[in-house]
């Protein structure tokens, strides 16, 4: 069968994509980039930014918490230095931008009108940073707001990476759609707290992010949900280990899907995750993409 | 980068908390150089999810032998790693130490931190002369002394308990051994207060540090490792180390 997939006029060489802020800028291992459909650039800033102090990961059954904070060189040097060289993949290229205000995002995507960026995931969802990130992705108002800024600046498509702290991310995915993003990602991090051993925060950053193959059954959760709610297509991420993971995000509604935390364990997590998933594919003579995606909620 | 997996020669204990893994790695033992380190996946599935990352204590005749302590529920699960298991393995990582020729080399070695000194000391023996200064709380804690002995090293041992050697921590010892030598060049390895207290008290001979602390990727791309830099900004000691001039760390 064929294994590239179309979202937002675009063509992806296969479904799976490496997630934001797991993947650096793709570079490390070029040769894993370019056996995906793409990647996610790790989340980029107008002004560099440090980060949260160390530690800024802990581990917990089945998943990772993490706190870097958007620790990330800034448009610039993104520019400058990583854009050429990422240009340089055989493969999409998404651009994950983070702002403080809902201007920062606009003007992002509007200076990174590049050729070779093919697409923007707007983060809306980062659990770890003071100011914008999960604020945002937690009012249906600013997502729309955001995603409507930078509709008016850039005619490249727009994902918009939610998140289902303290908010249904079914609402802020319809918020999403009305401001004109042609794609949501589903979902950001979990807000989670790691103790030490008396009893003190534990991360740097004092609070993380949960991530990893213990938010699988809620990640699913949350693309079941969001997919019928919105007319545009959903890009799943949350847990995903192998092809059969991948599979089942496809099954529950989702057009893509994308491997984070698994990246940490084995770089060439994603390449594999991208074999399993056409293994399981031709082992089930599935003809397209739509034999599978959405079968969750089909009649038969 | 592939993962590995390389068979269990051999698991030894060599003190209560700290074993001794021997890995069949022919090609891995010629490729990899002092300073590197190995990511070694626990357990047999997703949890733990983080890989350990371990410096390679030994590298000789196509085995590479991997010395921890054991301190949490991945290296405890490691301890029960059996001859014949095949472990895991990511490496080598991290960029190798500087290899210096006709040098006064100077390893000071603090607890499990002694593992990766002696690769250096086997590495660095030929055209160099190294001094080694290996400290631990109790005589039982002073590991791997015979295999330095063997190197030709005489070490310098200390122990916090007075047991075996200096009674008291490596610093003093470490700093009469430097101001005998001319133009040494500092290598090591133990707990923070340790090498921050070396660093202090060396100042300003430049201290070469191999960083053992907690790492997500080890490869560089989730900038979960930070170590922070002098005048700003961080070392991502997975990639940019883990061997560090400890002089430029802001600590």
């Amino acid at each position: 069968m064929k294994m590239s997939v179309r979202l937002a006029g675009l063509e992806f060489a296969s479904p799976v994509l490496a997630a934001s802020g797991t993947w650096e800028f793709g570079l490390r291992f070029a040769d894993v980039s370019n056996q995906l459909g793409g990647i996610v650039t790790k989340g980029i800033t107008l002004e560099p930014r440090a980060g949260n102090p160390p530690p800024r990961i802990a581990e917990c059954p089945g998943g990772i918490i993490n706190s870097v904070g958007l620790e990330n060189p800034g448009l610039a040097t993104f520019v400058g230095h990583f854009l050429p060289r990422i240009g340089r993949l055989r493969c999409r290229v998404i651009v994950n931008v983070a702002g403080s205000r809902p201007g920062e995002y606009a003007e992002l995507v509007e200076r990174l009108a590049h050729p070779r960026v093919d697409a923007f995931e707007l983060n809306v969802s980062c659990p770890n940073v003071r100011e914008g990130g999960t604020a945002f992705g937690a009012s249906p108002a600013a997502v729309e707001r955001i995603t409507r800024l930078c509709r008016r600046r850039t005619k490249k498509p727009l994902i918009v990476k939610l998140t289902a702290n303290f908010v249904d991310p079914a609402e802020t995915a319809r918020a999403a759609e009305a401001g004109g993003a042609d794609a949501v990602t589903v979902l950001n991090t979990l807000f989670g707290l790691a103790l030490g051993p008396e009893g003190r925060p534990f991360l740097g950053g004092r609070t993380g992010g949960v991530s990893g193959p213990c938010l699988k059954p809620f990640a699913l959760y949350c693309v079941d949900r969001v997919a019928p709610a919105i007319g545009i297509p959903v890009v799943a991420c949350g847990g995903v280990m192998n092809g059969a993971d991948a599979a089942d995000f496809l099954s529950a509604g989702a057009r893509l899907v994308q491997v984070g935390s698994a990246s940490l364990a084995d770089p060439q997590a994603p390449g594999r995750v991208a074999r399993e998933l056409a293994t399981f594919c031709r082992a089930r003579r599935l003809r397209d993409w739509d034999d599978l995606v959405g079968r969750t909620r089909r009649e038969n | 980068m592939r993962p590995v997996a390389y068979p269990v020669l051999a698991r030894r204990r060599l003190c209560p908390d700290v074993f001794l893994i021997e890995l069949d790695a022919p090609g891995l033992a010629q490729r990899v150089k002092p300073g590197q380190f190995l990511n070694i996946r626990v357990g047999d599935g997703p949890d733990p999810l983080l890989r350990r990352p371990l410096s390679v204590c030994d590298a000789d005749e196509g085995r590479v032998r991997l010395a921890f302590r054991v301190v949490g529920r991945g290296t405890a699960l490691l301890a029960r790693t059996r001859t014949g298991d095949r472990l895991d393995v990511l490496g080598p990582l991290g960029r190798p130490a500087p290899a210096p020729r006709n040098r006064n080399v100077l390893l000071v070695g603090g607890g499990i931190g002694i593992a990766p000194l002696l690769f250096t000391a086997r590495r660095l023996a030929t055209g160099n002369r190294v001094h080694a200064v290996l400290g631990a709380r109790t005589r039982e804690q002073l590991i791997l002394r015979r295999e330095f002995r063997a190197l030709g090293t005489k070490p310098i041992l200390t122990t916090d308990d007075g047991s075996l050697g200096f009674p008291g921590p490596v610093i003093e010892p470490a700093a009469d051994a430097a101001a005998k030598l001319d133009r040494p060049l500092v290598f090591t390895c133990g707990p923070k207060p340790m090498l921050r207290a070396l660093v202090r008290r060396l100042d300003p001979v430049p201290v070469w540090g191999f960083i053992e602390e907690r790492m997500g990727c080890g490869t560089g791309i989730c900038y979960c490792c930070a170590l922070p830099r002098k005048g700003g900004g961080w070392v991502r000691f997975c990639a940019d180390g883990p061997v560090v001039l400890l002089n430029e760390v802001a600590w």
